[in-house]
Formats: C-alpha cells, sequence, structure tokens
C-alpha cells in the first residue's frame, strides 16, 4: 500500500510537470499583512489573463521563515509548479527555494528582493532604500525653509529592508544642512508598540518636531491616525502604503504623501513570468535589470508617489504602471 | 517604590515627561495592559496560566469591530456580544480544564491555536477599518485635562477585582484552590465550579482589554493580543505573584504594570539606540525584580528584629 | 495524559497483564497511537503524505521541532522553565556564523565553541535563578531580551552566510530517499538525555532535586548546582537546535526564531508537556518529548496537505490537539476498566 500510494503520488506529479498548457502557480507571502491583500487578486487575474492552471494565494499562518518554508516544500508536494515568493528572509529563505527550483519549479521574487546568489529568476519590487530617499525629499520639500527636526518611525529591525531604509532617510537627510534626524524609532510594526512608542515620542517631543517619515506600514497608520488626533497639521508627513486611513488622511490633508509599492501589479507580472519561465522560457543573459543592494538581478516596478493630487484615482495609477511594465516585459526580460 | 524612583530619574532627564499629554499618554497605556495583566492574574490565582489570554482578547477585538463594521450593529450592543463572546471562550477553557484534568497549560495551549485561527479565518488577517467615530472617541479624548476616558473601565475593574479578592467569599475560594486545591476540596469547596469561574473572569477580562485597544487603535487588528503573554505574566510576577498560585495582589500587579509603562516610555524619551532597546529592557526588568527582592529579603531581616526589640 | 504518568514509573512485582496495562496506559503509547492514526488519516486524504519527498521534510521538521523541545524539557526537570532558549538559539547560530565567516575557524570548532557559548548563557540563566531566588520565569523572560537585543546590537540584524557547504548539504542529505540526516543529531541527543537521567547519578539527581528540592537539599543534594548544570544543559541542548536551524537555512540569520526568538516557544513546550513533562518538575521523558513533537509535526505537515485553506490550519491544529487530549483520557477510562 505504502509502495503503491508512493508510486501514485509521484506519478501525478510528474504529471502536471509534463503537461505543457497553464501552470499551477502559488503565490506566498512571507506571512499575513495588510499589504498583501492585493495579491490575491494580482493571482487571480493572472491566471485568467494567462490562462494558468491556478493562481492561489497562500500565507504562512505567521511570519515565520519556518513556517513558510514548510509551507513553500508542502506545496511542491500538492503539484505547484511555478512560484511567486515574497521571502521570508533575504538569507535564510535562499536553501528552501534553491531546493524548490531544483525540482524544476521556478521561483519569482516579488515585493521584496532575495540576496545574491541564489537560483531564483529575479526580483520585482519598490528599491525600499531610494523609495525611502525620495519620501524624504518629499518631506524636507514640504517643511519649507529653515531648520527642521524630523523623526523616522520603522518596522522589524530583522527587516533588512528597514536597515536599507534607515540608510535611505539618513543620505536624503545628508544632503540638507537645515534638517536632522531627531530621532529613529523602529521595531514597532505591530499596532501595539506602534501606538505605545509613537503616543509617548508624541507627547514628549511633538512640540518640536517639525516633520515624520515613516517607512513602515503599520506606523504609517498609527502616526497618520496620530496626526488628526493633533489636528493641527503644523507637523509634515510622509508616509509609505496605502492603508485606508493612510489614503483619507493625505485627502484631509494631515499627511503630505505616501510612497507606494503596488503590490498589485508585483504580483501580477510576477505570476505572469513564473508561468512562462515554467513552460520553457529563460531570463535574457542581457535583460536590463536595474542596480539593487541585495541582488544583480532586479526589477523596478516602480514607486509611484501618493498625494493630494492623484490621491483620488490610486488604482488607476497602479494599473496605468502594471500596464506600461507587462506591455513590454516578455520582450525586455525574457528569451522564449 | 521602584515607581516613584523611576518616576524621578525620568522625569529628571527629560522635562517632558510630566507634561498633560505625556501623562494622557501614559494613562492610556497603563489602562488597557492593567486590563492584560489582571485577567492573567485571576488564573495565576487558582495556580494555573492562561495562555489564550491574547488569543481571547484578539477574537473579542475582531469580533466586536467585525459585527459593527459587516452587521452594523451599535457600538455598546457589539461591545456587549463581544465581552460575552470573551466570557463563552474563558469558560470553554474552564470547562475543558476541569472535564479532562489535563494541564491548564496544555488545554489553552489549544484553545490559543483554535482562538487565534478563527480570528485569522474570519479576518483573513486584514483589519477592519469602519469603527465608528464615538468609539475611537472614547479611546481617544480626555477628561479633566490629561485623564484619558479608558481609564474608568480600566480603574472600576481594578477596584472590583481588589474587592473580590478581599472581601468576596469567591476571591477566598479562589485563593484557597490555588494554594492548595486538595485542602480547598476537603473544605467544602467546589473546586470545578471555581476554576471554571476563575476562566470566565478571564476571558472577560481579555475581552474588555480587546475592545478597549480597538478603540484606541480605531482598527479592528488581527494581531491584537499576538505579544501579551508575556505582558501578562510579567506584570503581576514583577508585582510579587508567586506562580504556583494561592497569592496575588491587584495592587501590586497594578505597581508591576506602571514599571513596565514608565520602562517603555523611558526608553522612548532617552533616545536609546533602536538597536539596544532590547537589552536595556531586559536589563530594567531584571533590576526592577531584583530590588523588590532584595527589599523584601531586608524586610524579611528587619522583622524578627523588631519584634525582639 | 499528562500528569498521571508518573504514578506509573514505578516498578512493581505485578504480573503481565498488569504489566501490559501499564504499557497501554502509559504517555507514550497513546501518543504512539495518536501519531499512527493521524498518519493513517492524512495519507488517505492526501496523495502525497507518504512520498518520499514528504517524508523527507517532514524527518527534517521533527528533527528541529524534536531538539527545541528538549531544550525546554531539560529546564522543566526544575520545575522552572526556560523563555530563552529561542534566543539562546539565535545566539549560538549567530556566534557560529560569526566564527566562520569573520575568524575564519574551521566549521567543526565553530560549532563546538558555538555551543559553548550557549551553554554559557543557560550558565548566566541558571546562575541568576539560583543567586536572586526569583522564579526562572522572569529571569528567563529578561535574559531573553537581553541576549536577543545584545545579538542584534553586535550584528546590526546583518546575517553571515558564507557558510561553507557541509551545513546545507549536511541538511539536504537523506538515506534511502526519504529519511533526512537531520534526526542523526537529534537521536544522538535523545539518546545521552536517556542515559543521563536513566542511568547517571547526575541524571536522577536532578529528578529527585527537581521533585522536591527542598527535600532534596536536606538529604545532602547541592541543588543549586543541580539547577545551574540544568540550564546550562538547556542552553547548549538550544544551540544545537539553532546550528540545525542554520544547516537549514544555509546562514546564520537574525530573524531565524522570530523576534526575541519567541517562535520557539509554543513549539519548545508543546513537545515535553505533550510527551508527559510534568511542569511542576521531577518528571521527564525523553520518548514522550521526541513523539510529542513528532505528533505536532504530523499534524502541521498533513493538515498543509489536505489543503484545509491556510487560514484554518492554526484552528484545526489547536481543534486536534484537544481531541488528542480527549481521546487520551477515553483510552485511560477504557484501559482502567
Amino acid at each position: 500500500m505504502f509502495k503503491y500510494v508512493t508510486t501514485a503520488a509521484l506519478s501525478a506529479v510528474l504529471a502536471t510537470a509534463a503537461m505543457a498548457d497553464g501552470s499551477k502557480v502559488g503565490l506566498v507571502p512571507g506571512g499575513p499583512h495588510p499589504f498583501f491583500a492585493d495579491w490575491e487578486p494580482g493571482g487571480l487575474a493572472a491566471q485568467k489573463d494567462f490562462g494558468l492552471e491556478a493562481g492561489d494565494f497562500k500565507v504562512p499562518q505567521k511570519w515565520e521563515l519556518n513556517l513558510q518554508n514548510d509551507l513553500l516544500l508542502s506545496m511542491v508536494v500538492q503539484g505547484y509548479d511555478a512560484f511567486v515568493v515574497h521571502p521570508g528572509d533575504p538569507v535564510g529563505s535562499a536553501p528552501t527555494l534553491n531546493e524548490i527550483v531544483g525540482t524544476g519549479s521556478p521561483v519569482v521574487i516579488a515585493s521584496a528582493c532575495l540576496k545574491d546568489p541564489s537560483d531564483v529568476a529575479f526580483c520585482i519590487a519598490t528599491e525600499a532604500r531610494d523609495s525611502a530617499y525620495r519620501g524624504t525629499k518629499k518631506l524636507i520639500e514640504s517643511m519649507g525653509d529653515g531648520p527642521k527636526k524630523i523623526v523616522h518611525f520603522a518596522g522589524w529591525l530583522v527587516e533588512p529592508n528597514t536597515q536599507l531604509r534607515i540608510e535611505g532617510v539618513e543620505r536624503a537627510v545628508a544632503e540638507h544642512d537645515s534638517v536632522e534626524i531627531f530621532q529613529v524609532i523602529a521595531d514597532i510594526d505591530a499596532p501595539e508598540p506602534a501606538e505605545e512608542k509613537i503616543s509617548a515620542y508624541m507627547a514628549a517631543y511633538g512640540s518640536e518636531t517639525d516633520g515624520i517619515i515613516t517607512t513602515g506600514w503599520v506606523p504609517t497608520v498609527v502616526a497618520a491616525n496620530a496626526l488628526r488626533k493633533d489636528g493641527s497639521k503644523r507637523i509634515k508627513m510622509v508616509g509609505i502604503d496605502h492603508d485606508p486611513v493612510v489614503v483619507q488622511a493625505i485627502k484631509d490633508g494631515y499627511v503630505v504623501g505616501s510612497m507606494l509599492q503596488n503590490p498589485y501589479g508585483q504580483s501580477y507580472i510576477a505570476a505572469f513570468a513564473a508561468d512562462r519561465l515554467r513552460s520553457g522560457c529563460s531570463v535574457k543573459d542581457d535583460a536590463p535589470f536595474t542596480a539593487h543592494p541585495l541582488t544583480a538581478r532586479f526589477i523596478d516596478s516602480g514607486a509611484p508617489y501618493l498625494h493630494a493630487g492623484n490621491v483620488e484615482d490610486r488604482a488607476a495609477v497602479d494599473e496605468a504602471m502594471t500596464k506600461e511594465l507587462l506591455s513590454t516585459f516578455e520582450e525586455t526580460y525574457l528569451d522564449c | 517604590m521602584v515607581c516613584i524612583i523611576a518616576t524621578i530619574i525620568i522625569s529628571l532627564k527629560s522635562p517632558a515627561f510630566f507634561s498633560a499629554l505625556n501623562g494622557q499618554v501614559l494613562l492610556e497605556a497603563i489602562s488597557i495592559n492593567i486590563l492584560i495583566a489582571l485577567s492573567q492574574m485571576v488564573i495565576i490565582g487558582v495556580g494555573q496560566m492562561n495562555l489564550s489570554v491574547g488569543a481571547i482578547g484578539g477574537f473579542a477585538a475582531i469580533s466586536f469591530a467585525g459585527m459593527m463594521e459587516v452587521w452594523g450593529i451599535s457600538a455598546p450592543v457589539a461591545a456587549g456580544l463581544a465581552i460575552a463572546i470573551g466570557v463563552l471562550a474563558g469558560s470553554l477553557n474552564g470547562i475543558f480544564i476541569v472535564w479532562t484534568g489535563v494541564s491548564a497549560f496544555v488545554v489553552t495551549l489549544a484553545t490559543l491555536a483554535i482562538f487565534k485561527g478563527l480570528n485569522l479565518a474570519i479576518t483573513e488577517a486584514q483589519p477592519f477599518y469602519n469603527i465608528p467615530a464615538e468609539v475611537g472617541a472614547f479611546g481617544n479624548t480626555t477628561f479633566f485635562g490629561p485623564l484619558p476616558w479608558i481609564l474608568i473601565p480600566a480603574l472600576t475593574i481594578v477596584v472590583c477585582v481588589n474587592f473580590m479578592f478581599n472581601r468576596m467569599p469567591l476571591g477566598r475560594k479562589l485563593l484557597a484552590v490555588g494554594a492548595n486545591s486538595h485542602a480547598a476540596k476537603l473544605s467544602g469547596i467546589n473546586v470545578s465550579h471555581v476554576i471554571i469561574v476563575a476562566h470566565c473572569i478571564s476571558g472577560f477580562l481579555a475581552a474588555t482589554a480587546g475592545i478597549a485597544l480597538v478603540a484606541r487603535l480605531q482598527l479592528g487588528q488581527p494581531t491584537i493580543g499576538d505579544d501579551w503573554l508575556i505582558m501578562s505574566f510579567a506584570a503581576p510576577v514583577i508585582g510579587g505573584a508567586i506562580l504556583a498560585g494561592g497569592h496575588v495582589s491587584t495592587v501590586a500587579t497594578v505597581f508591576g504594570v506602571i514599571i513596565v509603562a514608565l520602562i517603555t516610555q523611558g526608553l522612548v524619551l532617552f533616545k536609546v539606540d533602536p538597536y539596544l532597546v532590547q537589552v536595556v529592557l531586559g536589563a530594567l526588568i531584571l533590576a526592577a525584580v531584583g530590588f523588590n527582592r532584595w527589599k523584601d529579603i531586608q524586610t524579611a531581616k528587619t522583622k524578627p528584629g523588631m519584634h525582639s526589640g | 495524559m499528562f500528569a498521571t504518568s508518573e504514578k506509573y514509573r514505578e516498578f512493581g512485582r505485578e504480573g503481565a497483564t498488569d504489566w501490559l496495562k501499564r504499557i497501554a496506559l502509559s504517555n507514550e503509547f497513546g501518543l504512539f497511537a495518536l501519531i499512527v492514526v493521524a498518519v493513517l488519516v492524512f495519507s488517505s486524504l492526501a496523495s502525497g503524505f507518504l512520498s518520499n519527498f514528504n517524508l523527507y521534510l517532514l524527518g527534517r521538521i521533527i528533527a528541529v521541532n524534536t531538539m527545541i523541545g528538549f531544550s525546554m524539557m531539560v529546564v522543566l526537570v526544575t520545575g522552572g522553565l526556560n523563555l530563552a532558549v529561542g534566543a539562546i538559539g539565535v545566539c549560538v547560530a549567530m556566534t557560529c556564523g560569526w566564527l566562520i565567516e569573520d575568524i575564519g575557524l574551521p566549521w567543526y570548532i565553530a560549532i563546538a565553541l558555538a555551543i559553548v557559548v550557549g551553554a554559557g548563557l543557560g550558565a548566566i540563566n541558571g546562575l541568576l535563578v539560583v543567586w536572586s531566588g526569583l522564579h526562572s520565569f522572569i529571569i528567563t523572560l529578561a535574559t531573553m531580551s537581553i541576549f536577543f537585543g545584545g545579538m542584534i546590537f553586535l550584528t546590526r540584524a546583518e546575517s553571515f552566510r558564507e557558510m561553507p557547504g557541509v551545513f546545507t548539504d549536511f541538511s539536504r542529505l537523506k538515506f534511502f530517499g526519504s529519511v533526512s540526516a537531520m534526526l542523526i543529531p537529534t537521536c544522538i541527543v535523545a539518546v545521552l538525555l536517556g542515559i543521563l537521567y536513566r542511568l547517571t547519578r547526575t541524571g536522577k539527581e536532578m529528578l529527585a532535586a527537581g521533585a522536591q528540592p527542598a527535600a532534596a537539599e536536606q538529604s545532602g543534594l547541592r541543588v543549586k548546582k543541580l539547577f545551574v548544570l540544568c540550564h546550562v544543559l538547556s542552553g547548549a541542548v538550544a544551540g544545537c537546535a539553532g546550528l540545525m536551524l542554520l544547516a537549514r537555512n544555509g546562514a546564520a540569520i537574525p530573524a531565524m526564531a522570530g523576534n526575541l526568538g519567541q517562535d520557539w516557544l509554543l513549539i519548545a513546550f508543546l513537545g515535553p508537556v505533550l510527551g508527559g513533562a510534568v511542569l511542576l518538575g521531577g518528571y521527564v521523558s525523553v520518548l514522550g518529548a521526541f513523539l510529542g513533537a513528532t505528533l505536532v509535526s504530523v499534524l502541521s505537515n498533513g493538515l498543509l496537505l489536505i489543503q484545509v485553506g491556510e487560514f484554518w490550519v492554526q484552528a484545526c491544529l489547536g481543534l486536534m490537539l484537544l481531541l488528542a487530549v480527549v481521546l487520551d483520557k477515553v483510552r485511560r477510562l477504557f484501559v482502567e476498566n
């Protein structure tokens, strides 16, 4: 019986692999997070538009590298043969993903990057350091002239993007003599610590602060609420991502703007690419990849700046970028 | 004692500490954490552990937010139902522990997974956003200057719990069961009944904390409750509760909560290097409990002396 | 299932039926039966469950989970606990990474030194607990924060990834196409712990001291020294688990056990407690801890494979644990009558 089951499973796996048409694409983020709400429609749209056998969005129950690894490998057992992954860790995810690539299933990294060297195809994401840099520039611009103090609310320190973002903010501030970083508060990408520390900061130093830059989803939401509560609109703020709270705060003028990451487009294009790679395409040797601190195979999905001027049609901004990227994607990056 | 020293040190270093706004922020944090700590303290009192406080609190929180957003139920009714869910969850814990005779640790570990799992299954990890303005106002406005409104339910509950442990037969029964359940049984206490009631109270308190947090965050976040566990134990234990049960003090637990809140706030006010925050936090907790312990030993030493003299 | 087994551990002069009954009543048997049931259910529901590839994956998960369980178990003996297992595990892995990448030591020396560091961190826990007389809960809560924070401060949360291939090769090594080599260190540690508690004086003294510290002290045991030793052991075993994850990830990364190493806590308690360890101290079962960790690993892996919807996995896991508890009670009632 044991042998029978094993053979049956193996032949089932082989049978799916041999099928030339639509891939069974699995989209797996590092864990549950509101950022990935747009991944599910992205995968489904890709399934419909490109005739995939599946475009399933599967979330590890918690942000835990081992849970994600276990989920990914169990999906290989279930017959998924192409993957779009947001790596739980840019280094620690590599062996598992290499193992998956070793079974013949291509892996495309989306919304973050895996550190070189690895066997994955490429990553499609927003450059975290550059986005933080540009966000800070926008903030400095909005504060006007004169000596200014800004505070930086950042995400988890164990997440390497946080390090890049701290650097990005520092670089932007270094270009302006009159602006200084008053404080960096990190490790607050969860509602309770964020609420506690941001309230404490605002209570103690709010009156001395001229600007807030946030580079994590939750800190952005909490800081936007804190500014709404304050109500004076004296402190300027630039955030990250598109949480409804932040979008509303931009509409109402409490927040100057936000750096978007376009998770919908990233997952949609990554699913498309993963399918093409499984059905025989390969990544071009001379593909015009952009520079990235972690990897040499990076495709910038763009980081549009959301502000009072374009806040009404955020979806359109995302969609336009996605369309533009997709229209030239295959001929730019793939050999089919 | 530790609280006073900590307050003095912090205020010397940073005059902003005494501003009204800062007082409000501190009180808000303390109000909610007290509920969490008491929710655990009741169970510590009967000599057990409730690992599912965070899961119950989070489940009540998203039920509260979800009922208002999806079914359009008014805030007070939703809060009542959410608290009922919390009590029900707590009673399930208690009933299972009594019925199977398995350690509370294992049962609440299992229910932790169940309640958290239900939370994720319902929300799919997406927060509920449409929290009515009056709920947000309750969590974020003040009266008499810096006193936040959520202080009122928290204070009421502290007084009630304190009253229960010190004046009511139920409180004495709880502690009797915690100290020695066998002896309690012999003296005619219905141990099963007491344990179930303790878990109901714990569920009630956890649910209240969850609801208060929704009001404060103005969000029905599925992650609410994820990191309550350590805090829920730390405050009562810093306050001198014995994990073996039978001895808890509401007032000391409140001070435990205040110490933790002061430490957290001090770390922000002193602009500690973000990479060092964890180290300093740990060292300060050690220092706080160490100081308490040292003080106990000192008083224990001087007491016999006083008797003889 | 969990607390009662100690009643049955004394060997008496019973007949053969009593002996069978005792086996049937033991935790280990109950867990084994539950594992068999779980495997049968999952293999009939998910075709890939018994495939070579999945068995190999399962072996790897069980190996790490069991090792984490052991690191908690050796402290549960004292009636205390060690919340810092995850933090110590990560610190050890990072130390090993640092020794190899920055100092350039050969991997076997780095591994040995790193485990010594783990034992040292465990010793700090043990000494603090014994000196202060405070509950190990609060001590290890604080040191968890200190150890992890110190590691983050020293490494700036940067990973060490220039690990020699021997680590990843080891984690991918399999025998007979389905048995992961990661099980080897776990089995070695299991056998050593078994010998410690069954055959050596120190081990027996640890159990005696944990069961009744005051009585043990009076009968001349150096309880404090024994407790420190338990914490040292816990640190070393947590270090082994950290190194296994290092091999698994091919790099030493600060995030591998979550913030503060908290991700290990659940599994660290589940294995030994399901396996019959008494939280008040004095009794442990190495085999039970192994079977407990195996049961949890099989359940979570199986639930992923039968596609219950990943958001329901956790709820199902909790329900199955409760079910396991109830089934065990039924089994006990049935056998006793």
